[in-house]
């Protein structure tokens, strides 16, 4: 087993990793988005996105179209962190079965 | 010192491949390559249109003027000539993102269409070899399209509803064609089959360019 003080542990909160993991995966999400496919309350959520935004994982744009709406995206940081964290997972599942 | 145990790194990576398979938006078909698809698919239609009738004229006692397979060569030569640019743009794409050419959504994407592409690859082969005896191409036309159809509309766990949308206006347009096929097989080969190429692969194709030209979507990295 490995250290677990390697693992980011920002990320490593379930909600966390589940943003950080959506993220990941578009250019951005919009707020509303991001809520239905994890179907977290809001103030969960925004809790979640203000921890990542002020550690620097992630990136908040505001826009006004028909209506505000805020989306979300990893900073250049949060992709090379949530990376880090996968690679120390798979490490961990390694070491495990080895 | 605190230790994660092994099962538990498990289940979280099982829940991170769960939860980005599910939240993958992969467009197999990019604007930049239906845009090209369908500008050639529409030039190549255009140039086949133009030398049958000019040929009729020449020499109207001669039914039809470019063979069966001649036929299929040119569309399957089109094909090529697509599947290299997108090839290259794919690649291009990839190089500035740093990612991998064939990236996990890119897999995702074949695993869902390759299957469906089986049986019109079986259909064109039986074509050079059998087919083209019986000035089939309407059958081989409409193969192509309904299947290319079924491949697009094999993504949509993962594909964006524009491009399951031309998935379905293939289909449909293939359904349409089996049901007329009397009406169709009327008129004189290669013309119907070589509009229903340039209607589908040309101008559904430019349609689906100018509706997704300004949204593009990142693939999984």
């Amino acid at each position: 087993m490995l250290d677990f003080d390697k693992l980011d542990k920002a990320i490593h909160e379930k909600g966390r990793l589940a943003i950080m993991t959506l993220l990941a995966t578009r250019v951005r999400w919009s707020f509303q988005d991001l809520k239905t496919e994890l179907s977290m309350s809001d103030g969960n959520l925004v809790t979640h996105l203000r921890t990542l935004h002020k550690l620097g994982l992630v990136a908040q744009t505001k826009e006004v179209k028909k209506r505000p709406q805020t989306s979300y995206a990893l900073t250049g940081k949060g992709r090379t962190a949530f990376k880090e964290y996968l690679r120390v997972l798979e490490q961990i599942v390694k070491a495990g079965k080895g | 010192m605190q230790t994660i145990p092994t099962q538990r790194a498990e289940e979280d990576l099982r829940v991170i491949r769960t939860l980005m398979e599910r939240a993958t938006i992969y467009r197999a078909i990019s604007a930049p390559t239906a845009l090209f698809g369908g500008c050639l698919a529409l030039v190549l239609a255009g140039i086949i249109q133009v030398r049958e009738h000019r040929w009729a004229a020449l020499a109207p006692e001669v039914v039809r003027h470019i063979s069966t397979r001649g036929f299929a060569a040119l569309w399957l030569g089109a094909l090529v000539i697509v599947l290299a640019v997108n090839t290259w743009y794919v690649h291009r794409e990839a190089s500035r993102d740093g990612r991998p050419l064939i990236s996990p959504a890119m897999k995702l994407a074949l695993r869902a269409i390759l299957p469906c592409l089986a049986f019109p690859a079986a259909i064109t082969i039986w074509f050079f070899y059998d087919g083209y005896e019986f000035d089939n191409e309407l059958l081989l036309v409409r193969a192509w399209i309904g299947f290319y159809g079924l491949a697009l509309i094999a993504t949509q766990h993962f594909a964006p509803r524009s491009l399951v949308f031309l998935g379905w206006a293939f289909l449909l347009t293939a359904v349409l064609m089996t049901i007329g096929s009397r009406q169709l097989e009327y008129y004189s080969t290669p013309l119907v089959p070589n509009a229903a190429m340039g209607a589908t692969f040309g101008l559904y194709h430019l349609i689906y360019a100018a509706c997704v030209w300004r949204s593009p979507t990142t693939p999984l990295e």
